[in-house]
Order: structure tokens, then C-alpha cells, then sequence
């Protein structure tokens, strides 16, 4: 069996629902319970799930491509879809953030700071509420009979929010190179905090420890943070574009791996042992590498978007 | 002058990475040049904020052994910039956005001699307290950095402009 698009979007979609409420099950029951590690644990999977949802959310505009001209699927439908799955996926990034920055403390803390398991906690219920609409909006695509009326199906999605972002972004001739400059910004703030670290890891400039090297991630993360805002203001108003070869989802599986790369150096105790004038361990030299070769081949799919695989 | 630069776009070279569908060509020289920019504004943003205060826990002094990086960026950017010039000479040149962004990174690389010579080449840097004068410089590194990309980027839209932007925009 081929893997289409829409196998695509309906395999990951089950991370931001259906994991998404496992995960904050979890989280209630770590509180409720006062398990440190239960929350640390559903901190981990919030966070890599809104990692996920990056992917899921940009595959629907594939799928979309993909059923544009099967019969009895409401181009309405996926309109109100979109949308509802922009919202969620707002939230989602939000309580992702908040998230890692809760295990980013807790790390300099030794324990999870009193604010965090409620934040997260509210900004996750509201997610689950959002992507819950926006799943069953999804659900409705292919199951016409669950609305029944089929008038239901052609009315409303007239302007949607995300057809809204998009037209504000392509009704506006400064919106795309302002964009565009942020993105080059954000990277080299990215950069910045990526050679520093991992180069570091690797053997350079040896007189600095690991725990100095923490408080520079956060920085790193804002730099991702502005790509992941001006990225998807790119995304939202010329999806065909992105989604036409392979360039733009190669781009996107090097992105949830840094999501993943980032965890190591908050998670584990290795590399919190490697002190001023220490060499590091070769997993954290391996990591290291990695996040560098992960981050240049983030750009690398993205540079090359007009260029492979017919994008653009 | 003009002539010239007539010429030097018309030669085999320049025609190649113009017009080759190869990814070494345009595409790859162009990507190289994007990772060198990583690489130096990365870099220089890198000692500016900490200078700026964040990351307190990080020494200073030894921020200086990530120069190399910087100046491998920079070299990479000389080669691609140059190539990517003759390509297009004429309507770069001819293009008053293209000089605005050799000011900004003029005056970057100015910035980062004096913050070299401040921050890093003076007894006990790293025990030395960041002055004010520290702090205007790490602000001007970013804004002149910040210049430099926006003038960069802007060369696809503002002034004369040749298909090979269009491409990218």
C-alpha cells in the first residue's frame, strides 16, 4: 500500500488528539497525586507532541490536496476543519512552550516549580477542548452522514481564520519579506545557541561548563519559536506550494528530530557531569553533532524548497 | 566599468550558476551563503547577548575560541557573495540596496574589531566588569547585523531586480 498524504495526516493526527489526552490524563493524575516524575513525564510528551503537531497540522493541506476532487467530501467542511485545527494547534504550541520551560527550570531548580503543573495544566485542558472540535470538524470530511442535512455541509466557511491569516499575508506586500527577515532572525538566533552549545560539547572553548551552557537553550528555543510563527505565516497563505514534493517534509522530520535532539541535554545527567576544562562523554559529543548536522538540514530542506523535488 | 561587468556576467562561469539547473550551481552557492550567515551573525549574536546580560553564568573570555567559526562564515560569505555579485553584477550593482548592506556589514565587522579589543584582548577579561561602553557595542553589533539581513533580504524586492530573486520570493 502506497502512503498518501491523507494515510499521512490520519496517522499522525491520533498524537495531538488521542495521545494529547492520555497525556493530560496523565498530567491530572501526577498533580492529584503529587508525583514528581509523573509530571516530568507528561511534561516531556506535551512538549513532543506539540512538537508533532507541527507535522500533523501541515499534512491536513496535503490530504486536503490529495481528496480535492473525490466526491462526497465538503470542501466547507475542510475549510471549517482548517481552521478549528489552526486555533488548537495555537494552543498546542502554547502549552508545549510552556512545558519545556517548566522542565527547562526544573533542571536548575531540582524540582518543578509551583507554577508550572497549573499552567500547563489549564493551557492543556483548553488545547484538548480545541483540537477535540477541530478533530471532530476533521471527522465530518468523510462522513457526511453524521451532519446529515446536507445544506449543513455548503453553508458557513465563507472566510475562515486560516483563509483570513492567509489573505492578510498575501493581500499585504510587506507581510512576506518582513517575514522572510525574521525567519533569516530567528535562524541566527537558533544558530547562535546551537554552535555555542554543541560545539562546545564537541571540544572547543573547553573552559566552559555544561550548566553555563543551559542557560543559553531558552534563547535558542525563541529563535525557534519566530521561525515556527513566520514559518507557518508562510505555510497558512501559499500551502500548495509546500506541499507539492518532498523538500518541505524532509524539512519537517529534521525539525521534530531537533525537537527531540534538544531533550537530551535537559534530560539526562551525562552531560551535566562535564565541568570547566572537561572533555564530554561521547554521547553527548554524538548528540552534539547530531543537533548541528539536524539544524543545517532544517535549513538545508528549506533553502532547497524551490530548487527539489518540484516545491514552488 | 559597465562594460565590464557586461562581460563578467556573460562569462561561461557566471551563465553556469545563473542558469545551470544544477544544485551546485545558484541553489547550492546561495544555501552555502545562507549557512555562512548562520555562522557569523550566529556567532557575534552570541558574545552581543551575553554581553547584553543573558546567560550570567557563562564566561566571557572564553567566547572568544568561537572566532574561528565567525571567520569561516565570513570567508564562506566573501566567496559566495563575490560569486553570486558576478552573476548579477549589473543589476546589483546598479541596485542602491546592494551597498546599504556592504555598509551594514562594513561597519559589523568595524563593531566586532572594537568589541575584540574591548572584551576579549585586555588583562583579566574575564574578570573585568562589562561597562556601558560594552553594552552600546553589543547593541550596535546587533542592530548592524540586523541591517545586514534585512538589506539582504530586501534585494529580492526593492531597487533592480534580476529573475534569479524572483525565484525566491
Amino acid at each position: 500500500m502506497e502512503l498518501s498524504p491523507t494515510h499521512i495526516h490520519l496517522l499522525l493526527n491520533h498524537f495531538p488528539t488521542v495521545a494529547f489526552a492520555v497525556a493530560l490524563g496523565l498530567l491530572i493524575f501526577a498533580v492529584i497525586g503529587k508525583s514528581e516524575e509523573l509530571k516530568e513525564a507528561s511534561l516531556v510528551i506535551l512538549f513532543l507532541l506539540a512538537v508533532l503537531a507541527i507535522p500533523t497540522y501541515v499534512s491536513g493541506n496535503a490530504a486536503q490536496a490529495a481528496i480535492m476532487n473525490t466526491e462526497g467530501v465538503s470542501q466547507a467542511r475542510i475549510s471549517d476543519h482548517e481552521s478549528a485545527a489552526l486555533v488548537g494547534f495555537i494552543f498546542m504550541e502554547i502549552t508545549g512552550f510552556i512545558a519545556w520551560l517548566g522542565l527547562w527550570q526544573a533542571r536548575l531548580i531540582k524540582r518543578i516549580a509551583a507554577w508550572c503543573a497549573p499552567a500547563v495544566l489549564v493551557s492543556a485542558i483548553l488545547t484538548f477542548l480545541l483540537m477535540a472540535n477541530a478533530a471532530n470538524l476533521g471527522g465530518e470530511i468523510r462522513h457526511p452522514e453524521l451532519f446529515g442535512n446536507g445544506d449543513a455541509a455548503s453553508q458557513s466557511a465563507g472566510s475562515t481564520f486560516a483563509r483570513a491569516v492567509g489573505s492578510f499575508v498575501t493581500n499585504n506586500t510587506w507581510v512576506w519579506p518582513t517575514c522572510e527577515t525574521l525567519h533569516f532572525v530567528g535562524l541566527s538566533l537558533l544558530f547562535a545557541v546551537v554552535l555555542i552549545v554543541d560545539l562546545r560539547m564537541l571540544g572547543m572553548a573547553k573552559s566552559i561548563s555544561f550548566s553555563a551552557l543551559y542557560q543559553l537553550l531558552p534563547f535558542g528555543m525563541l529563535g525557534f519559536v519566530v521561525n515556527l510563527i513566520t514559518g507557518m505565516m508562510f505555510f497558512i497563505s501559499t500551502p500548495g506550494q509546500y506541499i507539492k514534493g518532498y523538500a518541505f517534509a524532509s524539512k519537517m522530520v529534521f525539525v521534530v528530530l531537533g525537537g527531540i535532539n534538544v531533550l537530551y541535554f535537559m534530560l539526562f545527567d551525562e552531560p551535566w557531569h562535564v565541568g570547566t576544562g572537561d572533555d564530554a562523554p561521547l554521547t553527548s559529543k554524538l548528540v552534539a553533532a547530531s543537533a548541528i548536522v539536524v539544524w543545517v538540514g532544517v535549513l538545508f530542506w528549506g533553502h532547497m524548497l524551490p530548487f527539489i523535488g518540484q516545491a514552488f | 566599468m559597465w562594460d565590464f561587468l557586461s562581460q563578467l556576467e556573460q562569462t561561461g562561469f557566471c551563465t553556469w550558476v545563473r542558469e545551470s539547473t544544477s544544485l551546485f550551481a545558484f541553489p547550492g552557492i546561495l544555501l552555502m551563503h545562507t549557512i555562512g550567515m548562520g555562522l557569523v551573525v550566529g556567532i557575534n549574536a552570541g558574545i552581543d547577548l551575553r554581553v547584553l546580560g543573558i546567560a550570567p553564568a557563562l564566561p566571557l573570555a572564553p567566547l572568544e575560541k568561537f572566532l574561528p567559526v565567525f571567520w569561516i562564515g565570513f570567508w564562506i560569505n566573501a566567496i559566495t557573495g563575490t560569486i553570486l555579485l558576478a552573476a548579477d553584477a549589473t543589476t546589483k550593482l546598479a541596485n542602491p540596496d546592494f551597498w546599504v548592506k556592504m555598509i551594514f556589514i562594513a561597519l559589523a565587522l568595524i563593531n566586532l574589531r572594537m568589541q575584540r579589543n574591548t572584551l576579549f584582548r585586555v588583562a583579566h577579561a574575564d574578570k573585568r566588569p562589562l561597562t556601558t561602553n560594552d553594552k552600546i557595542l553589543a547593541l550596535t553589533s546587533l542592530f548592524f547585523w540586523l541591517g545586514a539581513i534585512t538589506s539582504g533580504r530586501l534585494l529580492a524586492y526593492v531597487g533592480p531586480v534580476s529573475g534569479l530573486e524572483t525565484l525566491l520570493r
